[in-house]
């Protein structure tokens, strides 16, 4: 259901007097979410007047109605929302009923965001959707922190300035990246050999063949596994002390458990040599010689260096670790069991002679052979009394053992998975980054979305303190309502309204993450597959961009302010959940469009500045920042960056510099007004700014411009986003039917010739709303990009 | 949009049975012999009622049209779909991804009875149901922990604090102290009860037979005291005694209390040679056992232990079955065993009953070798015991394993679902007092 009655820009917008009029003459409204088209009574909606659909009603000029939805007609008494439909099925409920009740096969989070937008508290939520909700949304918020996790992880290995950072980073990538490069592969291997000839070598030594004796007639080690032993250790300590120098965080190093073991597995043999040496003359001393021998137990633990090299064993020390309470719930049920039965046994058989259970401790050990089913025999009851006993003592055991069980075993297969999508994850990374370095994806930096994982653990803890303050406000969201509305007006809002905006920015950074693999290999294929065209052009590009770039900042700079003093609405594109293929897009275009930065005809600084938004990404490339560039298939950030030219300059005024380091900060502080803007869904306000005004720009952005539309959409465009690739995209919507012919005119050529045709037909009657210009095409291109959802 | 497809033999009746309704946005055209299959229902009145009576009109739906004969209905569209069902088919599916309490609500709306929804959706129903009244036993709990203020009387105060200080760990400080307090004691008094009974620690009286040590005895008095102090106050505090006295934690705990006063009690009557000594001895040996039940005390201070026995209680068909399995694997392989052991002149197996423990240790593969077989078709019959032993514990303690993970995972979601619902409640209360303000 389509609609088709929209109001065309060329019209004026309507009079105050004419909504005023239409609002009061019917008692409906149609609410056009999605495509689907709901019926409602004014009436219900006024029942939550501080949610969005609430302030609907109050809205009476053309300006506020656009604040809140994102196109209306007044014929019809239609308002459209670009909104996911399932999830406002049951928001329009939560009107009707009062009561607040999730879609079952809604995602938890992508409901908590439609809640947002609507304005409405979580709340409000009953009961009996609740619980399903906050399970998984606790779920999502772990999954969450162990992915900001491994980016923090991978921030930190981060290499600095310091002495030859360049060498260091390549043994680090030799010593702790096996699947970096093939000599770190047989480093690996030698090192897996290495603990396994050791543990050798160490369980052969007790053997008493294979012992010497030494003066004191106390047997000794074999010196050929002595031998065997010192090489061993030395290994050790030469890879550990390697590791050491190498690490970029010698802190963050020491604390880690591997490498804790990995201490743990040199030192006793260290303490031995040090112990004896010292202790020559008096060595017959025994207590030396028993500590002598705890520390050769503890030789035991290098075969945990094997956990290095195994997911399985990390993994499970990971579920160990996280399932300490289940473990607990085990050792408490098996140590009431043995209390229980041990006395019980030791009640009915201490009266019969020569009898094994001679206290209840004594008969402790009887009692946990048999709970555990293990049954060595050498003791047992004898009376009928105790055989009853034991009897139930042997079902208990296996009742109570089995019991917890599955929950630690749920535990760690749960986390084995994710290990191994993770493990897929970053070959598929790596993957990715050797397209990199071939030079033909361009702005695969990820480092942004690094950046934002780790806000994102901060939004979350902020999050409580807020949900509390809005507890005490006794209506819906207060804080999430008004300021999503007011933030264009002004958008250095309080630091609040940024939090919550953060919080509503870093939501849908997730699930671009939550990618099915298969999404990222079309991306990746897709990537290489354009390679080849654009390479060129990148190539030839660089010396351009060095050259140009004091005349690049500069603009740039100039954009920057206008994007501020103008509506301040900033940039947008933080929002960010854009469709794989939008990512896509965006990724290939570049170098396409970048192709035309340097054309003559490009004399408007605003349009000038899509390409220089993608500069400094080529430059982080081309200046071998390669720490920073750990591409990490987050089509969020990576469409961001292009795309939102205000931030990619911030990068460019660093990127000149020095590395990417600086580049986060800098980001994120754009962030927060860019996001608070995005909030604001539809904030758009016709906007009169200069840089819309010259269609001429689309002859040189076909091909980029048609693609752009479809990769937004799921962003929210903000017709103030004055400058680059946005702006294009907007100058297309905004543009008259007759460029909107021109446009897709000019691509017929191109090799997406196709796709753009059809969108071009699509944005003629549409003109003007990209958002609708999107959605429309999204079926049609028959691709999957719902991820803002 | 979407119309019932009229049947064609219906085309020559006239269109006054006909109605149109807009469900939120949705039309349907619907037929009026259909609808007053089901009288009672707020379609088939509507289908009724004549459209110039707009007072019953306007009370039955939200909005009329009189140009289109559209009767509007705010209401849910999805749930229409499904609930439009009855008049066709006679039953009602909710359709997967609405809720069914909500679905509920709007089947009260259009005056359909509960009984048309089928079978299959009764059972998610009652699940769902189920759910939310442990959520608000839950949320009453929460509740009569949140007003504790409204006692009148000092000592109703008084009885409130203790009762909060003893059952209530996580209310305050003090009470967290009583709660650890009382589990070490429950600890120490167990670690002293098996320690007693090791001979070394013993010592002997004056009648040359071993007694427990003094010190021992001073501390297992102590925490007697303690329980007992405990017991009381706990009994003095709670507001409804006959609950409490019932409730299955206080009478562990009571048991674990009552020995040592009878205890007590025996040995002065045995002095005072009221009651003969030997039985006394016995009566005392008897009561010994149980201590243990102190042990269970520990379920109170262990949510894991709770869910354990709820499990349990949960599931006792299943353990009946295990049980059952057990009882008749043991009967058939010790009576096959005891025969084929027959033959050999040294066997174990003496009788049939003596073969039960056999059984019992091999079937759950505990495996002592007090007994085992010695012919060779003995030996088979032992494999083929040990493998149906597997196979009869491993069947039905699936599902005991199953309503214990269920519990274990509910409990976390249940808790923190009732915490909101209580938030949800105080914002609606909020809500409501401003509301009486402004009015």
């Amino acid at each position: 259901m389509i609609k088709t009655g929209v109001r065309l820009t060329s019209t004026l917008p309507p009079e105050t007097i004419d909504i005023i009029r239409t609002k009061t003459h019917s008692r409906r409204v149609r609410l056009n979410v999605g495509g689907l088209l709901h019926e409602v009574l004014w009436r219900t909606l006024d029942r939550l007047p501080r949610t969005r659909l609430g302030k609907l009603r109050d809205c009476s000029t053309h300006e506020s109605i656009m604040e809140i939805c994102d196109d209306y007609s007044l014929d019809s008494n239609e308002y459209f929302f670009d909104r996911h439909p399932g999830a406002f099925t049951s928001i329009l409920n939560f009107y009707r009923t009062g009561k607040l009740h999730m879609m079952e096969e809604m995602c938890a989070l992508s409901f908590s965001q439609e809640l947002d937008f609507w304005g409405i508290d979580e709340i409000y939520l009953e009961s009996c959707c609740q619980a399903r909700y906050h399970q998984k949304k606790e779920q999502m918020n772990e999954e969450l922190k162990r992915e900001a996790e491994n980016m923090r992880e991978r921030e930190g290995e981060e290499f600095t300035t310091t002495c030859c950072s360049e060498k260091r980073k390549k043994l680090w990538d030799l010593l702790e990246k096996p699947s970096s490069s093939f000599a770190a592969k047989i480093l690996a291997i030698i090192s897996i050999l290495f603990i396994v000839l050791s543990t050798i070598a160490l369980s052969l030594n007790t053997l008493p063949e294979l012992q010497d004796t030494d003066e004191f007639g106390q047997p000794t080690d074999n010196p050929q596994l002595a031998h065997v032993e010192a090489v061993c250790i030395a290994w050790f300590t030469m890879e550990y002390l390697l590791r050491f120098l190498s690490s970029p965080n010698k802190w963050k190093f020491f604390k880690g458990p591997l490498n804790i073991i990995d201490l743990l597995a040199i030192l006793p043999y260290y303490v031995t040599i040090f112990l004896t040496e010292s202790n020559k003359s008096v060595l017959q001393f025994q207590n030396v010689r028993r500590v002598v021998q705890i520390f050769r137990i503890m030789r035991i633990l290098r075969i945990l260096k094997l956990a290095r090299h195994s997911t399985g064993l990390q993994s499970l020390g990971f579920t160990l670790r996280r399932s300490y309470n289940e473990l607990g719930l085990l050792i408490l049920f098996l140590a009431m069991g043995i209390m229980i039965f041990s006395s019980l046994v030791f009640f009915a058989e201490k009266d019969e002679e020569d009898t094994k259970f001679k206290s209840i401790p004594a008969s402790f050990w009887w009692a946990t052979i048999t709970m555990t089913t293990v049954g060595y025999g050498d003791i047992y009851p004898k009376t009928l009394l105790g055989k009853i006993v034991g009897g139930l003592c042997c079902i208990a055991g296996v009742l109570v053992i089995a019991l917890p069980i599955p929950i630690i075993v749920n535990n760690f297969s749960e986390f084995y998975k994710e290990q191994k999508r993770q493990e897929k994850a970053i070959k598929r990374r790596e993957a990715l980054e050797r397209a990199k370095r071939n030079g033909s994806i361009v702005s695969m930096n990820i480092k942004d979305a690094f950046g934002r994982g780790v806000e994102l653990m901060d939004v979350m803890v902020e999050k409580t303190d807020e949900r509390r303050e809005k507890v005490q406000d006794n209506h819906v969201s207060p804080f999430r309502g008004i300021p999503k509305i007011k933030s264009p007006v002004s958008p250095r809002s309080p630091t609040k309204t940024a939090e919550s905006d953060f919080q509503e920015q870093a939501k849908p950074s997730s699930s671009p993450q939550h990618l099915s693999a298969q999404n990222l290999e079309e991306m990746y294929n897709k990537m290489t597959k354009t390679q080849s065209q654009p390479n060129v052009n990148s190539k030839e590009k660089t010396p351009h961009s060095k050259a140009g770039r004091q005349k690049t900042e500069f603009e740039m700079g100039c954009i920057h302010n206008e994007a501020y003093s103008g509506t301040a609405e900033a940039v947008t594109d933080m929002r960010s959940v854009s469709s794989i293929d939008s990512f896509i897009s965006c990724a290939t275009d570049f170098p396409e469009s970048s192709r035309f930065s340097q054309s003559p005809g490009s004399n408007r600084p605003g349009r000038v500045s899509t390409n220089p938004g993608l500069e400094p990404t080529l430059e982080n490339e081309h200046e071998g920042s390669h720490g920073a560039a750990t591409p990490k298939p987050n089509p969020s950030s990576d469409n961001a960056r292009p795309s939102n030219p205000l931030r990619s300059c911030l990068v460019r005024v660093r990127g000149g510099d020095d590395s990417a380091r600086g580049v986060r900060p800098d980001s994120s502080c754009v962030l927060s007004p860019a996001t608070s803007v995005y909030t604001t869904a539809s904030s758009r306000t016709p906007s009169k700014s200069p840089e819309n005004a010259l269609p001429g720009i689309f002859t040189f952005h076909d091909s980029s411009v048609s693609k752009f539309i479809d990769a937004d959409t799921d962003e929210e465009e903000h017709p103030h986003d004055a400058s680059g690739t946005n702006a294009t995209q907007r100058l297309l919507e905004k543009a008259s039917p007759k460029f909107g012919h021109f446009s897709s005119f000019q691509q017929g050529p191109n090799h997406m010739g196709g796709l753009s045709k059809r969108l071009g037909n699509n944005a003629l009657p549409s003109e003007g709303r990209g958002n609708h210009v999107a959605q429309e095409l999204q079926p049609l291109q028959g691709d999957t990009s719902h991820s803002s959802k | 949009m979407w119309t019932v497809p009229r049947p064609k033999y219906r085309s020559g009746l006239s269109d006054e049975e006909e109605i149109t309704v807009n469900i939120g946005g949705v039309r349907v055209v619907l037929f009026g012999d259909d609808l007053k299959r089901y009288p009672d229902s707020r379609l088939a009145e509507l289908a009724n009622c004549s459209t110039q009576n707009l007072d019953l009109i306007s009370s039955l739906c939200d909005d009329f049209d009189p140009g289109r004969k559209e009767f509007y209905f705010d209401r849910d569209p999805d749930s229409f779909k499904c609930i439009i069902d009855v008049y066709y088919f006679d039953e009602i599916h909710i359709k997967t991804g609405i809720c069914p309490i909500c679905f509920i609500k709007e089947m009260e709306f259009w005056k359909i009875d509960q009984s048309v929804l089928d079978e299959c959706c009764k059972s998610y129903l009652s699940e769902k149901e189920q759910e939310l009244k442990e959520i608000a036993s839950k949320v009453k709990v929460i509740l009569e922990d949140l007003d504790v203020d409204q006692c009148i009387t000092r000592t109703q105060r008084c009885q409130r604090f203790l009762w909060k200080l003893m059952e209530k760990p996580g209310s305050s400080l003090p009470a967290r102290i009583v709660a650890i307090a009382s589990f070490l004691s429950i600890l120490v008094s167990a670690v002293v009860m098996c320690v007693s009974t090791i001979p070394e620690l013993q010592v002997t009286n004056a009648e040359g037979k071993l007694v427990e040590h003094p010190t021992l005895e001073a501390i297992e008095t102590t925490c007697m005291m303690w329980f007992t102090a405990e017991f009381l106050l706990r009994l003095t505090s709670s507001p409804n005694k006959l609950r409490f006295v019932l409730s299955i934690m206080n009478i562990i705990d009571f048991m674990a209390i009552m020995p040592f006063y009878v205890v007590l009690s025996l040995t002065y009557l045995g002095t005072t040679s009221m009651m003969e000594l030997v039985n006394v001895q016995q009566a005392v040996q008897a009561l010994r056992i149980m201590r243990i039940a102190r042990i269970f005390k520990l379920a109170r201070h262990s949510s894991g232990l709770q869910t354990l026995t709820y499990a349990l209680k949960r599931s006792l068909k299943e353990l009946g079955l295990l049980l059952m399995y057990m009882g008749v694997g043991i009967f058939v392989f010790s009576a096959l065993a005891y025969t084929m052991e027959q033959s050999h002149p040294e066997t174990l197996f003496r009788s049939i009953p003596q073969s039960f423990w056999w059984a019992i240790i091999t079937m759950t593969t505990v495996g002592y070798g007090d007994i085992y077989p010695k012919t060779t078709l003995g030996k088979c019959n032992a494999a083929v015991s040990f493998l149906c032993g597997v196979i009869a514990i491993a069947l039905p303690i699936h599902p005991i394993i199953n309503n214990f993970v269920v519990f274990y995972n509910k409990q976390k979601v249940l808790e923190t679902a009732a915490k909101h619902e209580v938030e949800l409640m105080e914002l609606k209360s909020g809500r409501q007092a401003r509301r009486k303000s402004n009015e």
